[in-house]
């Protein structure tokens, strides 16, 4: 169950600076409620006390007062230098990562994230850190603004293509958080979002490893099935079932393929669909541009993914049949997958 | 003590009401061609209210989508194009030009005791330009549709591989559409300074004059920058000319700087000709001199100008520097004083008053009720700490709605309510009236009051589902309260908007006659016969103070406030 932060309907908190904006936001709700129901409260006394009670045309009152009027202005003016303030101090420790941070690379694409580690792994829309370590998140764009939001921890950062910008929290404890998309980046804004898997530092270190090191593991008679495992990035532009979204899907690339077709291409040539060209459609997505789709598929991506897991989605294409039959990526866990590797014939 | 004397005819100063100017001349042309400042205020308000009701429907089908997680019955695609056309429709056909355009344009020239504007045939320009620009914006719903949202960020809507095809016809559109505001804006900044009557001066003037004054700044200073940024937009989407598009070597933030150079001042064109209102509703119904005058008149300025420094304070997670980040939350503080010192004083004008809980001023006091909830909020927003959580969550859609929506449009309603006699010379039904304004103000915090809550939850802005692949089932089930709650307020606003529009055409057939003054007001719009005639007035007014209600009686045959008739009174004299 959710623990909220605040009486006010914060999220659980679980990073360094989570109490401290929990409570600058609860002290200037306060200070709000204050003026609110003193507002509201002078009103209403007045609605019913002066309520109208016959077609007098006019009332006796004052009509100014110049220190009361001096006075509520100062107040509030105080009173918002304060909460600047306060806000002010809060944000300088926001903004400042820590000098030992441990750093990891984010990507940003139409709508999914990358998260590469110092060790090599990467993984896509899980970001695994450590618990009570400071962490910066060091990130760009490919294509248009995003922006990463982990409400747990209350931070958030706008990802601006041409520029790299930076976060930092420490979480402070374990447990699985939401990562938003919080700029609208198109279609599916909505579905750009992903995991924050916070564990125990050994834990962590276990984690990455394994997740640097698995897709060497896997065995080349099951690296076409390896691809289940990251399809998921593929998947907002690209359906195993033949259906279109933006981009053509892999059905179709994987049936011309099989019956040994050829593709029309934006610029009107034609291009026959092989190995070589799947390959390098990951590589250089720019060079062959499917007839009546637009190119959207930022460059980068297979450099990121690196050349096993590139060979691993090449197979995975071409074995579509295999990998995913009926339309349906095929269920199979990462330890299925290397498993094979320690037995004799995985050699 | 003034006895009524019914048997004396009343010297009323319009004179007898033959002719006004609906009776004044007939048929279609007369009404499309016209330059009567009267008659194109309320083509404008036809206009601006229809443009309303289309928005408001996208706004219904979004919260429906909304109300169950899942795609129910709008696609993704379907979804950012309405909410991009909800956002703006709402900004550049209603809220920017419903005060100052159809009511400013009815009142204004009256107020002042002038029989037009400065320059009536700009007047006509103006709202022609805004039938252009609306048809710019509705035509892009069949010409590729747009949804970038009503920021039109960059480089999501210059790249012809993300946005669709829409873009160019509603960036037309904006462009278009700033002529109109400017022209507006000129046309009341001209009249206020030359078109005075002898004897009404500056601090003479009614407070939503002054408020009209400070926005007509806003408009002329502020919209040529959001022209020139869309014509950017549009070389940059067409040409492939770099600008805002880091591929092509722009800057996407430099975008963001001009959008809100621009949108920034345009929040305060929108509220804070309500503001005006809400000043003569708070005053005239209760029958009080309005509290602090001139706190008020400059406060509108003071609001005017700041409004020029803090737009940054929209782009703190932008990635612009740090250290501009910290000004700009200081400079956004400065804008709370003057909102705070307008509420104080309407409170301090309702002491000892005569307090009619009628239409227009229950509208009047919601606006302080909203307002109080929409300003107050802001100051979550302004802290550097708390608005890293909160930006681009519905915590910024509910605050930006209290204050647009809540305060602008509500302010905007209640005038209406206010001039509705005046315009029509018909009364509408009371009871209906405060019922819908009960059901608008019931609905309408139903729904935004529990996106508060929602946004600091964490619940992002313009998402179309919250379900899916990589959420977790518990933070689905969070926000689904959330959202099912706040799509039933707003059913009951779209009934309490139904019911009002039923009983003010109603009463445009059925209406009891209005009387010259229904509710006791001293300006000089009240002076006039309702409906006004053709040149406003048929004898000149008595410009004086124009909250002193003390030369004002009730007149029970009338059912309405006239002059006092021990009171003799030389035109022009206060």
């Amino acid at each position: 169950m959710i623990r909220s932060g605040s009486i006010f309907g914060m999220p659980e908190q679980a990073s360094t600076v989570a109490p401290m904006v929990d409570l600058v936001y609860d002290v200037i709700t306060w200070i709000s409620i204050f003026f609110f129901v003193g507002i509201v409260g002078v009103m209403v006394y007045f609605m019913i006390k002066y309520r109208r009670r016959s077609h007098v045309a006019y009332t006796e009152g004052p009509t100014h007062n110049t220190p009361l009027e001096v006075t509520w202005t100062i107040i509030p003016l105080i009173l918002v230098i304060g909460i600047f303030y306060v806000g002010l101090q809060g944000y300088v420790h926001m903004t400042t990562p820590p000098e030992n941070a441990y750093e990891i690379q984010v990507t940003a694409q139409r709508w999914f994230w990358t998260f590469n580690y110092p060790n090599g792994a990467s993984e896509t829309d899980v970001l695994h850190v450590p618990v009570g370590k400071p962490v910066k998140l060091i990130m760009r764009s490919d294509d248009v603004i995003h922006s990463l939001f982990i409400p747990a921890f209350r931070v958030k950062q706008d990802v601006v293509p041409g520029r790299r910008t930076q976060l930092w929290f420490e979480a402070t404890r374990e447990g699985d958080f939401d990562l938003f998309c919080t700029e609208y980046c198109g279609q599916q804004h909505s579905q750009m979002v992903g995991r924050v898997m916070v564990y125990d530092p050994d834990e962590f270190e276990v984690i990455i490893e394994e997740s640097a090191r698995w897709i060497t593991e896997v065995p080349d008679e099951k690296l076409h099935l390896a691809g289940t495992q990251f399809y998921n990035q593929c998947a907002s532009c690209h359906t195993l079932d033949g259906s279109k979204l933006i981009a053509p899907s892999f059905k179709e690339t994987h049936d011309l393929f099989a019956s040994g077709g050829t593709r029309k291409l934006a610029d009107g040539s034609t291009v026959i669909v092989d190995e070589a060209y799947i390959r390098n459609s990951i590589m250089n997505p720019l060079d062959d541009v499917v007839d009546t789709y637009r190119s959207s598929m930022p460059p980068g991506i297979g450099t990121r993914l690196g050349e096993r897991k590139v060979e691993a989605m090449v197979r995975f294409l071409m074995r579509l049949d295999e990998t995913a039959p009926d339309g349906q990526l095929l269920a199979i866990t990462r330890q299925e997958l290397t498993k094979a590797s320690e037995e004799p014939e995985g050699e | 003590m003034t006895t009524i004397d019914t048997s004396k005819p009343i010297p009323d100063p319009a004179g007898p009401a033959e002719d006004n100017y609906l009776t004044h001349s007939s048929g279609i042309m007369s009404w499309l061609g016209t330059l009567d400042h009267k008659r194109i205020g309320v083509m404008y308000l036809v206009s601006i209210l229809s443009a309303f009701f289309v928005a408001g429907m996208f706004a219904l089908l979004i919260r429906t989508e909304l109300m169950m997680p899942g795609e129910d019955f709008l696609t993704q695609d379907q979804y950012n194009i309405m909410f991009t056309l909800h956002g703006a429709i709402m900004v550049f056909l209603v809220i920017i030009p419903s005060v100052p355009a159809s009511l400013g344009n009815f009142v204004l020239p009256i107020m002042l005791g002038a029989k037009d504007v400065a320059f009536p045939r700009l007047n006509l320009m103006s709202y022609y330009l805004w039938v252009i620009g609306a048809i710019f914006a509705v035509s892009s719903i069949f010409l590729g549709g747009v949804d970038t949202g009503w920021t039109l960020y960059v480089p999501y809507s210059t790249r012809t591989d993300a946005a669709m095809g829409g873009i160019i016809p509603v960036a037309t559109a904006v462009f278009i559409l700033g002529f109109s505001s400017i022209f507006t804006g000129l046309n009341f900044i001209v009249t206020i300074h030359r078109l005075r009557p002898p004897g009404m001066t500056w601090f003479k003037m009614p407070l939503f004059l002054w408020s009209i004054y400070a926005t007509g700044i806003l408009q002329v200073m502020a919209t040529p920058v959001i022209g020139i940024t869309v014509v950017l937009l549009m070389i940059e989407r067409t040409f492939g000319l770099g600008i805002f598009d880091p591929s092509l070597g722009g800057d996407p933030v430099l975008f963001q700087h001009f959008f809100w150079f621009y949108s920034h001042p345009a929040v305060y064109i929108m509220i804070l000709p309500a503001m005006g209102i809400v000043s003569e509703l708070i005053a005239v119904h209760s029958h009080r001199h309005i509290f602090g005058y001139r706190f008020i008149a400059f406060s509108s300025v003071a609001i005017a100008i700041f409004s020029f420094l803090v737009w940054g304070h929209h782009m703190f997670l932008s990635a612009q520097s740090p250290l501009i980040n910290v000004v700009f939350s200081a400079i956004t503080f400065s804008v709370a004083i003057p909102s705070a010192v307008k509420v104080f004083n309407w409170l301090a004008t309702l002491y000892k008053g005569s307090i009619s809980l009628n239409t227009p001023m229950l509208y009047g006091l919601s606006f302080i009720f909203m307002f109080g909830i929409g300003g107050l909020t802001g100051l979550h927003l302004g802290t550097l700490a708390t608005d890293i959580h909160l930006h681009d969550t519905y915590f910024v859609v509910a605050h930006f709605h209290y204050v647009m929506m809540g305060s602008a449009l509500i302010g905007m309603l209640g005038g209406l309510h206010h001039w509705w006699p005046k315009m029509t010379g018909r009364m509408y039904t009371e009871f209906w009236g405060r019922i819908a304004c009960g059901l608008i103000f019931v609905g309408f915090n139903v729904t935004f009051f529990t996106q508060f809550v929602l946004g600091s939850l964490g619940m992002p802005r313009r998402y179309q589902d919250y379900t899916g692949p990589g959420w977790s089932e518990t933070t689905t089930a969070l926000y689904h309260k959330y959202h099912f709650v706040s799509t039933m307020g707003s059913y009951i606003m779209a009934l309490g908007f139904f019911i009002t529009a039923a009983y003010l055409i109603h009463s445009l057939f059925r209406g009891r006659k209005a009387p010259a003054n229904p509710w006791g007001g001293r300006s000089l719009e009240w002076q006039c016969s309702s409906p006004p005639p053709h040149d406003n007035f048929s004898s000149a007014p008595h410009v004086g103070d124009c909250y002193d209600f003390s030369v004002l009686e009730w007149d029970e045959q009338e059912q309405g406030y006239h002059w006092r008739t021990d009171l003799k009174h030389e035109p022009g004299e206060a």
